[in-house]
């Protein structure tokens, strides 16, 4: 059997990834993409935690359910509100988008 | 049946804006004749979902009907009640100020079913006790909140809706890694049994728990809008439409407290652990405080200026909470002094954001230098903003005063007379900008003649703030005995 | 002789003013005020008849204390909050001291309300402006009343409040505006100290009743460290009111309110408010040997400093600011020698005679339109009421037999010599210093010819140049004329004594011996009155000698044999009167540099510091989104590790 150790090293990878997506990409919705990649990191970990340590209950599956349920609701109104802003500027990246500042 | 029941505040919100919206439709069936009476109709529901809340709160006080709900999801307790008015008043202030608002909006019953159900959500964040709800709670707020933001759709407010969804998804995942370590190390969600399992720790599980508490903080940081966390707050408050700035300002920081207090004083309420979080949370305070303060000197943009001031604001808050984790008698002082903090600062910044709203609406611009000679062209406007500024600098008789007292006095009990000295200075520097408002309305000349006239509905909105903060400045007792119990909770 | 005075009343005191102001904010905010003539000034008999009614209820509170010596008719205190264990109250107090600052108050008050009805007619900010003084007088006596120290705190932030609001009156004058906030800023900082002692104390002692605390401090029951911290912060804040040397900067710039605003904040409210908390707590200070020498000797510097800038001023009300700030240090070192019925004393004829000089200027500039001494003159033909009034007020602040400033200043003078030589010398100085520039004023003003005054730029003489003085209407003669004849009468009433026996009263039977008790030296006043006389004739000599030569001249006078004796023989003296004059300018000069370039400039500096880190700081705020990002990742790192820096160094292995 895979120890656990590999899964929650893989999930950090995941989340480092991701942070580094969000911080790095200048694509809005890629950086959206880096975020659900940070979200699934921890999915993992909920997934681990419950199959290997606590096996008797379902609380760590029902959670990383309801992660990924409220994640897609959250894409879906990112995807919106940069489809605005890219009618409004033209552009979806995010490093051009600095009207309000200072 | 008792698990609806004490649902009941959240339940009828989130009822009401679904009617809203249905009536809407039904508006639009009906076509252009009735088309006058909708927006007056729909502000009206929406009050009526908030005030149905509020005496649902009541009336569950009056029965006694606290307890546990849902298996052990929800818990209605003096704290959650607390909130409850807290948030369900707030809700109703700035719906009253958003009438005149949307005057020429369509989209007047998504705004207020949205405002309603984001209402919801911050009375779950401070009712549940299992990380499950709290990150739906925290989700049901963020999202409807994002939307609010982007709501006027012209560049700037979509620009502070893309930033505060952004930065909102990511401490929700940051959040959500910490929530997922504690759910690891104790193998549950419920805060009771997470700090059991952390009370009994041993030493093996430091490294990952203060992980955990890291993440949470940085996660529940973003709602409080604390340094390093606060980088959004300018910008967001700058381009939100006023009304949902204030809302933000008050609700959703009231909501990031709400929730820090049941997960850090429950689950990480041990002291071994403790003491960690509240040496965090003084320094995050000072820093807090001063970097406000400091910024906020320069701005030349009110409702930036008030992102700022919020910023130092909740500096000030943290002072409480850092308090908590001393001795255990000042459990009580840091919690409800946080608490009664949280109750005068949302008269006071409500009040000030509806001057605002009052007075840029008329002048059509948002720049401190254009309040020039407001007191000449609306008085009364200009008498609400200066109180709400002085109750925000802390002098008497303001409420402002008795919260600032309250909380330095708690940081003295506790030892952290530094953290006092630091408040102290900071809001001095605080009344350096606040009267540069004040200043400019009373001593420069106005640009024109024409008075200020707000509406109806947005006068009372100011009138009850107004008169709530000057009441809790003469009057305290009541609010100081209802943040007592509600702090009692954690006793 | 009066029924005690009950409880009721006394709190009727401190709510009639605070009801006139009620009642004309809501008229004014009504619209009622605008239209019609009796409206438009109700305004003014309305805090006419509040400040009178309050005024009449203190003399009904001073024969209550004088039944009892002086003694505190102690209230029960009331409930006000109470939070679990915390419990606040809230209650008044009567005894000596506060009834003194009671008819100090109210009377001034009364009287300055009264003058303002001719100073302020047509002002637009009429209204505005009796319902300030309203709130200013009612937060005074508010003050004077409180029975606990965070009462008492509540309304001494009330009384900056409005003195800020009152100063920056006529805002739209640039100045105005700066130097309201200056004093506001300024005075901020001496209440940090106050609001730091009062945490102390509350701390220490779970005490915040202010009988209590002189109670535990007169017998010992707390820490000598504690009283000392307590007492120097008490002395900060009363510092920043009271004008104190190194935070008298805002006073001098305060000058920008309407004058009768200036009389009252410099007689009776504001400023006395910190020498008021001294006494008040002076059965603490008494007991704290560093916190007494720390009040004496700042009284001292403030004394010698104030004065000697006072003569290099030119703007008249300037002049009398620095000559309160003066006055100010002698009651602080009169407390600090232990002097308390003389400190109070000495506030008491303050007030008149101060309230006086500040009236008569307020009517030299309604007459002339400046408040520049080099564009007066002569006005003594053109005013004699206002030149004679303000001259009796002179010579009182002088100290001039029989006038009240004589017998307040001379029984300072006596106790300091019997506890404190060295300070007996420096107010001696001081008193020297005092007769200059009081000498140098009225001969300025009142003196040689006229030089043509200036656009007025206030009230009903907006930009209308006054072709010639002229004298001002009776309601501002009348107050004129009254406090002059309290100004020369006053100081009889404690020519037995008897006043300095209700001001110390009060105070813990403990504290008694420690209080200063001198007794009547004869050399003493004649050498005071000498010095002061010697400082007029140094006055006269400097500023008056020209216009006596022109008129020698242009008269040709019968002794022009003695005139022309007298100017030879005063060739020497005046050769180094002269010298000594440019040296003493020379000196105040630099002083004034000092004021201006090391103090100013470390406020400013402080201020402009801020300014560039926030100016610095918020370029960081970019509107790059991902920078906040960064942010909340950089500070998650930054928190885990230095939480977890024992645990990383252990795994580097260090």
């Amino acid at each position: 059997m895979i120890p656990i150790e590999n899964f929650l090293v893989l999930s950090s990878i995941l989340f480092s990834i991701g942070i580094y997506g969000v911080l790095a990409r200048r694509n809005a919705v890629l950086i959206i993409m880096s975020v659900e990649l940070m979200l699934q990191a921890v999915s993992i970990n909920f997934i681990a935690f419950a199959v290997y340590l606590y096996p008797e209950q379902f609380t760590g599956l029902i959670f990383a359910i309801f992660v990924i349920t409220i994640a897609a609701a959250e894409v879906g109104l990112a995807l919106g509100i940069i489809l605005r802003i890219f009618r409004n500027k033209g552009t979806s990246n995010v490093d051009e988008v600095d009207m309000l500042k200072w | 049946m008792d698990s609806v029941n004490r649902f009941g505040p959240e339940l009828i919100l989130l009822a009401m804006a679904a009617v809203i919206i249905l009536a809407d439709i039904g508006w639009a069936l009906a076509g252009t004749g009735a088309e006058r009476m909708r927006r007056p109709a729909l502000g009206a529901l929406a009050l009526t979902g908030t005030a149905a809340s509020i005496i649902w709160s009541a009336l569950l006080i009056a029965f006694d009907e606290q307890g546990e709900a849902f298996s052990g999801m929800i818990r209605v307790d003096d704290f959650a009640l607390f909130f409850n008015f807290l948030f369900a008043g707030t809700a109703a202030i700035v719906i009253l100020a958003s009438i005149d608002f949307l005057r020429r909006n369509r989209f007047v019953a998504e705004y207020y079913a949205l405002i309603l159900a984001s209402t919801a959500g911050m009375m779950l964040l401070a009712s549940t006790i299992d990380l499950i709800a709290i990150f739906v709670a925290l989700e049901l707020t963020g999202i409807s909140l994002y939307i609010l933001v982007a709501f006027m759709k012209d560049g700037r407010s979509s620009e502070a809706g893309l930033k505060y969804l952004l930065l909102g998804a990511i401490s929700s995942a940051v959040a959500l890694y910490g929530m997922a370590y504690l759910f690891g190390i104790t193998g549950s969600t419920s805060l009771d049994e997470i700090g059991l399992v952390v009370s009994e720790a041993n030493g093996e599980t430091r490294s990952a728990l203060v992980l955990a508490m890291v993440f949470l903080i940085a996660g529940f940081g973003f709602k409080m809008a604390i340094v390093p966390f606060q980088m959004w707050v300018p910008d967001v408050y700058e381009g939100a439409p006023t009304p949902v700035t204030a809302f933000l300002s008050v609700g959703s920081k009231a909501a990031g407290f709400a929730v820090v207090m049941r997960i850090f004083l429950t689950a990480l309420g041990d002291g071994s652990i403790s003491s960690d979080w509240a040496t965090v949370f003084a320094i995050l305070a000072a820093i807090s405080m001063s970097l406000g303060n400091i910024t906020a000197l320069v701005q030349g943009n009110i409702k930036r200026m008030l992102g700022y001031s919020s910023i130092a604001q909740a500096g000030t808050f943290l002072i409480g909470l850092a308090v908590v984790a001393a001795a255990d008698p000042q459990l009580l002082l840091g919690t409800s002094a946080v608490l009664f903090f949280l109750g005068t600062y949302a008269f006071t910044n409500l009040g000030a954001f509806i001057a605002v709203i009052a007075i840029s609406s008329k002048i059509g611009s948002d720049q401190i230098a254009d309040y020039a000679g407001v007191a000449k062209r609306s008085p009364l406007l200009a008498l609400g903003l200066t109180i709400c500024l002085l109750s925000l600098t802390g002098i008497p008789p303001t409420a402002g005063f008795i919260a600032k007292v309250y909380v330095f006095n708690a940081a003295v009990q506790a030892d952290l007379v530094w953290l006092a000295i630091v408040g102290v200075l900071n809001s001095v520097v605080a009344a350096y900008y606040y009267l540069r408002v004040v200043l400019n309305m009373y001593t420069a000349e106005p640009a024109s003649e024409e008075s200020i006239q707000p509406g109806y509905y947005l006068g009372l909105a100011m009138v009850v703030a107004v008169v709530g903060l000057l009441v809790i400045g003469i009057f305290p007792s009541p609010l100081l005995e209802a943040s007592e119990a509600a702090a009692r909770v954690f006793g | 002789m009066l029924n005690q005075i009950p409880e009721g009343v006394v709190w009727a005191i401190l709510f009639l003013p605070f009801g006139s102001f009620a009642v004309i904010s809501l008229a004014a905010l009504l619209g009622l005020t605008r239209t019609g003539s009796w409206e438009a000034r109700f305004s003014g008999y309305l805090t006419m008849a509040a400040i009178a009614a309050s005024f009449l209820l203190s003399l009904w509170a001073l024969d209550s204390v004088l039944q009892e010596d002086g003694a505190r008719i102690g209230y029960d205190a009331h409930e006000w909050v109470t939070v679990g264990s915390l419990r606040f109250d809230i209650g008044v107090t009567v005894d000596g001291l506060t009834a003194i600052m009671l008819i100090v108050v109210t009377s001034v008050s009364l009287l300055v309300q009264f003058y303002s009805q001719g100073y302020m007619r047509g002002d637009p900010g009429y209204n505005r402006y009796y319902a300030f003084m309203s709130l200013f007088t009612g937060s005074m006596l508010g003050l004077v009343l409180a029975s606990n120290i965070l009462q008492l705190f509540v309304f001494w932030e009330l009384v900056g409040l409005c003195s800020y609001l009152l100063i920056g009156f006529w805002f739209y004058r640039d100045s105005a505006r700066r130097a309201a906030t200056k004093a506001f800023v300024v005075t901020r900082i001496g209440d940090l100290g106050f609001l730091s002692a009062i945490l102390l104390i509350w701390t220490k002692t779970d005490q915040l009743d202010i009988g209590q605390i002189q109670h535990l401090a007169a017998t010992g029951m707390i820490g000598s460290s504690v009283i000392t911290w307590f007492a120097l912060g008490l002395f900060a804040g009363a510092a920043g009111k009271s004008a104190q040397f190194p935070l008298h900067v805002w006073l001098p710039d305060a000058m920008e309110g309407p004058t009768p605003v200036s009389a009252l904040i410099h007689a009776a409210t504001m400023v006395v408010a910190g020498v008021y908390l001294v006494a008040r707590f002076f059965p603490v200070f008494i007991v704290s040997e560093e916190a007494i020498n720390a009040v004496v000797v700042v009284g001292a510097i403030t004394a010698i400093m104030a004065a000697s800038l006072a003569i290099v001023a030119t703007d008249i009300k300037r002049v009398m600011a620095y000559s309160t700030i003066s006055q100010l240090g002698y009651m602080m070192m009169a407390l600090g020698v232990g002097a308390i019925g003389a400190a109070i004393f000495h506030l008491f004829t303050h007030a008149f005679f101060k309230a006086l000089l500040f009236l008569g200027a307020g009517s030299v500039n309604h007459a002339t339109g400046t408040f520049d001494m080099r564009k007066m003159g002569g006005l003594a033909r053109f005013m004699p009421v206002t030149f004679l009034t303000t001259t009796v007020a002179g010579l009182a602040l002088v100290g001039v037999f029989p006038l009240a400033g004589f017998w307040s200043k001379d029984e300072i003078l006596i106790e300091a010599w019997a506890e404190k030589p060295l300070i007996f010398w420096t107010a001696l100085a001081g008193v020297f210093l005092t007769a200059v520039y009081v000498g140098r004023m009225l001969f300025l003003t009142f003196g040689g010819e006229y030089k043509g005054g200036e656009a007025s730029d206030h009230g009903a003489q907006a930009n209308s140049r006054p072709a010639e003085p002229h004298e001002s209407p009776w309601v501002m003669l009348l107050p004129l004329v009254v406090l002059a004849t309290l100004a020369t009468t006053v100081g009889f009433v404690n020519i037995t004594g008897g006043m300095n026996d209700i001001l110390e009263g009060w105070l813990p039977e403990e504290t008694h011996e420690l209080v200063a008790a001198g007794d009547f030296v004869l050399w003493i006043s004649v050498v005071s009155v000498a010095v002061g006389l010697a400082g007029l004739g140094l006055a006269w000599a400097i500023y008056s000698r020209k216009a006596i030569r022109a008129e020698e001249v242009s008269a040709a006078l019968e002794p022009v044999q003695v005139l022309l004796d007298r100017k030879y023989y005063l060739d020497d003296l005046y050769e180094t009167v002269i010298v000594k004059g440019v040296i003493m300018r020379g000196a105040a000069a630099a002083l004034h540099a000092w004021d201006r370039y090391v103090i100013d400039g470390v406020v400013n500096g402080l201020a402009s510091l801020m300014r560039f880190s926030s100016e610095k700081y918020r370029l960081a705020q970019s509107g790059q989104a991902q920078l906040y990002g960064a942010a909340i990742f950089i500070g998650v790192i930054v928190i885990v590790a230095s939480v977890l820096q024992d645990e990383l160094l252990g795994i580097v292995g260090l």
